[in-house]
């Protein structure tokens, strides 16, 4: 967020409405209507005073109204635009003229209640929809007690109170009457899969999000008992199983399948009457009851739909197909996140990165029109000079100079060796004081500034870009914190205060005396990528970024293109699969910024982001062909197989031909054969997953056996067929079918690991017997067709990861970067990972991954450089002896050992050193210095650090 | 900071300001466009803003 | 202040990404701690030489405090 506000090429229009939107893709005219803040943004410097000062309460709609804030707010310290603004609903002086207390209060004198809604015509080629959820009806929640009871809460609510920055700081607490709660139940499905509020759909993240708050809540309080009320736990998503696992085996979370009647108050709590499986009642009593609610479409959908001129669905969200999920039925008008349909932050994180990626694609001759570039003066060069340092000691409001004393702390600076100007400044982050620093440097030939005031980690960039402003290299800064480090935290203790920040000024100038400009660093870059893979993700990628106007080669190992898609005959929302497919190879084909290697394997990789070199060996009839291939990117896109299992729920699988997977049994229905959709049909779901060889679940086997069923059906309705499952995971949209095939007379059967289905042979076929939760006793079957619903594998991820230096999981699935916020990039700087490589997923995400992960390749490739941090690692290869420790300890791979004059000598790679300074701490030759933070400055400041009692 | 003009090409609007939009309009401004976040409520984060644990050090990477 | 009360002096070392955020967070929380503690800032603790550490006690810390 906070890269967000701060990025010059982000206008950010808050309190704002959308009113409408004409033109054509390319060249729309967007009217936004922008309401009264009453508070110049420029001028607030969000001290928060007027807060302080408003005498009227209100709700606290960001606590969920579990708390009071005043109609001046903020919504929390961390906000972008970090200005206050005030709700006309609440405001004395707008609602009935009075008060206007905070007009005085304010002293930078920003508060303007003269300030009118504006209107703004916005001139734009593309539109992204990204409005997010809406909450689902209030009749789904009163249906358990909320609203008559105070301790029953939405799951929101709960996260509130989970959060430090929440109602009771933190601490889980009834609402009724404040105190602790010992049992708490969670009640699941609460406005998704209920038809009752016309929320078919599940919302995909309630069971993950349930989870999650249980885990916390029990570390909060360990003695909590905690149960969840589920009717299918769905954590399909990458190593969700595990956590899932964790929260039952180690946190001690109870889970009980049942159906939850009624919420009513009991005594001092509540009880919850419930319905499992087995048609019996129970009923147990809690302290508080947490309601897993689901996303609903936004509540301004049809709104934004009648703007933007684009289609919804049947609940309300943004209308796509599965080959375009990003694409609204409005050209030009693209749709990222929940509005595309319920999802978490990984999805909504990959959807925002392909949709940016289709959206410019087709505005490419328009790339970099908009945008503003900064240009600097050059820098002096100020090494050889003897160190000239200027020091601004910030008020920061009252902040600082209300606990510590800023004109001693001033003062005491200015007698330091090499301060040749000092003074103190009311706000040093305001754009005026930016001017003085500027005239400063120059009036005083300054060669270091150092400021003490807030975080580096907020304002140094503010402050270096005003050092390159003044023509000074912008590593010649510190920052000295002695706001959130010491007026905040030591309100009580002025002296202790004060004598704090004259300790860390000392130490921030001991540090400056050593600093050295320290050169930015760009790398160019060979703008083509190499994709590893030529299934629908690594075809999908090669076309965006062919879009963008990149070339790539795409490296696949069989001798056609389209991996594992060209097994598939149709899907569940009934699309034309294999059309789709013969389509994208023709464009792949066709297209000229693409070349194509069939029968072809990588060899070797070496280099880095921006400058890679690749040797791909082509097998044509008897011949070996060896390329190399320059470029600036990897694309990883291996894809994945059926896994064909040994053993299934324990037991050997019996010999017959009888007994098929789900793929098969789809080539088998697509064909002709008169009865090729047989009588008596048992399915078995996650056959060789969740536990037997594979630990983790596939995602898709549950939405594949569906769509069978329901072909089954179609073909021949008098036909018996059974699931035997143990969790239906048909997640999203897939949950309205599952309900068809049940209305259809498609039997599912769950089944328990304890009590689980045995198979045996029976002469040529096979037979089942399992347990019935319902009849209450066993059942025996020989059906006419067995059919195993296998997971998915990785194809050979061992090999890659070792030529890649990319790490896989416990699964051997490729491991992102971060698997919330960089879910499409590797560990490695300029390698990126899509499709089933990365982990099962239905062909609509596998399409958006590679959209994304396309996208984010073409970032290096369109800046056309990349940028260094200056503050990376350095060797000195006089004192280097070659030992090799940095470069096996390096975690990013951002050392290697070269050989120079014949001897063995390290380098950093700087585009993918991340400064961590591992290799520095271990050299054992001093040989290795990290920008920025070098022995000689760090010892400087311990120095410094000493001199407290020398004085 | 200087701030572009309205009428402008080489430009694109993201409706909303949560953890899709945000990264979008970041993402966006990687592949050399400018960006118009519109958002509805007084800041930017959405629903991610309200939540706990998930991004543990409330810098949330954004 | 008295004299005589124990008043350690204690150096810090906080990783940029994690406990010097975190020491943020807690000035934003306005959190009362003692005023003992005087930091330096590292990009990651990975950057800690123990020759750091000894010289810290050399120059009369009585305690060194490393996050990360």
């Amino acid at each position: 967020m906070v890269e967000a506000g701060r990025s010059p090429n982000i206008e950010i229009v808050s309190n704002a409405d959308l009113l409408s939107l004409d033109g054509k893709p390319g060249n729309f005219t967007a009217t936004v209507r922008v309401r009264p803040r009453y508070i110049d943004a420029e001028a607030c410097t969000a001290c928060g005073l007027c807060t302080k000062y408003c005498p009227r309460h209100m709700v606290d709609g960001y606590n969920e109204g579990l708390g009071i804030t005043r109609p001046i707010h903020i919504d929390y310290p961390q906000a972008v635009p970090a200005t206050y603004y005030i709700d006309p609903s609440a405001c004395l002086f707008l609602q009935h003229g009075t008060c206007q207390i905070c007009v005085p209060v304010c002293r930078s004198r920003a508060i303007d209640f003269s300030q009118q809604p504006t209107e703004r015509k916005l001139a734009v080629g593309a539109v992204i929809m990204a409005p997010g959820f809406g909450r689902v009806p209030e009749a789904a929640l009163t249906r358990y007690g909320y609203g008559q009871h105070p301790d029953v809460v939405t799951s929101i609510e709960f996260e509130r109170l989970l959060n430090p920055s929440g109602p009771f700081k933190g601490e889980v607490r009834c609402i009724s009457d404040q105190r602790h709660p010992h049992r708490i139940a969670f009640i699941q499905c609460v406005g998704s899969r209920d038809l009752g509020c016309d929320n078919g759909y599940c919302s995909s993240v309630c069971c993950m999000y349930a989870l999650k708050e249980a885990m916390v809540a029990k570390e909060h309080d360990p003695e909590c008992e905690i149960t969840i009320y589920y009717m299918d736990m769905r954590t399909q998503g990458k190593d969700f199983d595990a956590a899932r696992k964790r929260a039952e085996e180690h946190s001690g979370i109870r889970f009980v399948r049942a159906k939850v009647a009624a919420v009513t108050s009991w005594d001092q709590g509540l009880k919850l009457t419930y319905a499992t499986m087995d048609g019996s009642h129970g009923f147990t009593g809690y302290d508080m009851v947490v309601l897993s609610v689901g996303l609903d479409a936004p509540t301004d959908a049809g709104k934004l739909a009648a703007i933007g001129g684009f289609a919804l669905n049947r609940y309300d969200f943004c209308r796509t197909s599965t080959f375009a999920p990003l694409e609204s039925s409005s050209p030009g008008v693209y749709v990222a996140g929940a509005f595309q349909g319920p999802k978490d932050i990984p999805e909504s994180v990959t959807q925002a990165a392909a949709a940016a990626g289709i959206a410019t694609g087709r505005l490419k001759t328009q790339r970099g029109t908009g945008v503003i570039l900064k240009s600097y003066p050059t820098e002096k060069t100020a090494d050889a000079e003897a160190p000239r340092i200027g020091v601004w000691i910030c008020h920061c409001g009252i902040n600082i100079s209300g606990v510590v004393d800023v004109h001693k702390v001033t003062d005491y600076a200015g007698q330091m060796e090499n301060v040749v100007y000092f003074n103190d400044s009311m706000y040093s982050c305001s754009q005026d004081a930016q001017e003085t620093i500027k005239e400063k440097i120059k009036e005083h030939k300054l060669n270091r500034v150092v400021i003490a005031a807030c975080s580096p980690r907020t304002h140094e960039p503010l402050f270096q870009e005003t050092l390159k402003d003044a023509g000074l290299n912008r590593s010649l800064f510190e920052m000295v914190n002695i706001r959130d480090h010491c007026s905040w935290v030591h309100a009580n203790e002025p002296e202790a205060a004060t004598q704090k920040s004259m300790d860390l000024v000392r130490m921030g100038v001991a540090k400056a005396r050593l600093i050295q400009p320290l050169p930015e660093q760009t790398v160019p870059v060979n703008k083509s990528a190499l994709i590893i893979g030529g299934g629908v993700a690594g075809m999908t990628a090669a076309l965006t970024l062919a879009d963008q106007g990149f070339p790539c080669t795409i490296v696949e190992r069989q001798d056609l293109l389209g991996g594992m898609l060209r097994q598939a005959h149709y899907n569940l929302p009934g699309d034309d699969v294999p059309g789709f497919l013969k389509n994208l190879v023709d464009k792949v084909k066709k297209n000229k910024l693409i070349d194509v290697l069939t029968n072809a394997a990588l060899l070797a990789t070496e280099g880095f982001v921006g400058n890679f070199a690749s040797v791909v060996q082509e097998t044509k009839g008897k011949k070996m062909v060896e390329h190399t291939i320059d470029h600036g990117v990897i694309l990883v896109a291996t894809g994945g197989r059926p896994h064909r299992p040994a053993k299934v729920l324990g037991v050997e699988l019996p010999k017959s031909d009888r007994i098929v997977t789900q793929q098969e049994l789809e080539a088998q229905l697509a064909g002709k054969a008169k009865n090729r959709a047989p009588g008596s049909v048992v399915m078995i779901q996650c056959a060789g997953s969740r536990g037997d060889d594979l630990a983790y679940c596939s995602k898709i086997c549950c939405n594949e056996a569906v769509k069978n069923a329901l072909k089954i059906k179609e073909i021949n309705p008098a036909s018996q067929v059974i699931v035997l499952y143990r969790e239906m995971r048909t997640y999203g949209y897939a949950e309205d079918a599952y309900r068809q095939a049940r209305e259809k007379g498609v039997l599912f059967v769950p089944y328990t690991m304890d009590n689980k289905p045995v198979l045996a042979a029976k002469g040529k076929g096979v037979k089942v017997s399992y347990h019935d939760p319902i009849l209450r006793e066993a059942v025996e079957l020989a059906p006419e067709l067995l059919v195993l619903s296998v997971g998915l594998v990785p194809e050979s991820t061992d090999e890659l990861s070792k030529l890649l230096k990319i790490p896989v999981n416990a699964d051997k699935f490729f491991l992102e970067a971060h698997a919330k916020l960089r879910p499409v990039e590797l560990p490695v700087a300029g390698i990126f990972l899509a499709g089933l490589a990365h982990a099962p997923k239905p062909l609509e995400e596998i399409i958006v991954q590679a959209q994304a992960a396309a996208a984010k390749a073409a970032m290096p490739l369109v800046r056309g450089k990349v940028e260094v941090e200056p503050i990376v690692s350095h060797v000195d290869q006089d004192t280097c002896i070659g030992c090799g420790i940095c470069a096996s300890l390096c975690p990013f791979q951002a050392i290697q050992m070269l050989k120079v004059d014949n001897k063995r000598k390290a380098e950093t790679i700087a585009a993918s050193c991340k400064a961590c300074g591992i290799c520095a701490a271990h050299c054992p030759t001093f040989a290795i210095s990290m920008g920025g933070f070098t022995n000689e400055q760090i010892n400087a400041q311990i120095q410094a650090f000493g001199a407290i009692d020398k004085e | 900071m200087a701030k572009a003009q309205d009428k402008k090409t080489g430009a694109v609007m993201v409706v909303g300001g949560g953890v899709a939009g945000v990264q979008t309009a970041l993402d966006l401004t990687e592949l050399g466009f400018y960006v118009y976040l519109v958002e509805k409520s007084a800041a930017i984060g959405g629903a991610m803003a309200q939540l706990d644990k998930t991004f543990p050090t409330n810098d949330c990477a954004l | 202040m008295s004299k005589e009360a124990f008043s350690p002096k204690i150096l810090g070392f906080l990783c940029n990404w994690c406990c010097y955020a975190a020491a943020d967070s807690a000035g934003v929380s306005r959190y009362q701690y003692p005023p003992n503690l005087r930091t330096i800032r590292i990009m990651c603790t990975g950057r800690l030489d123990p020759a750091f550490i000894l010289r810290g006690f050399a120059e009369g810390a009585a305690g060194i405090f490393t996050g990360g």
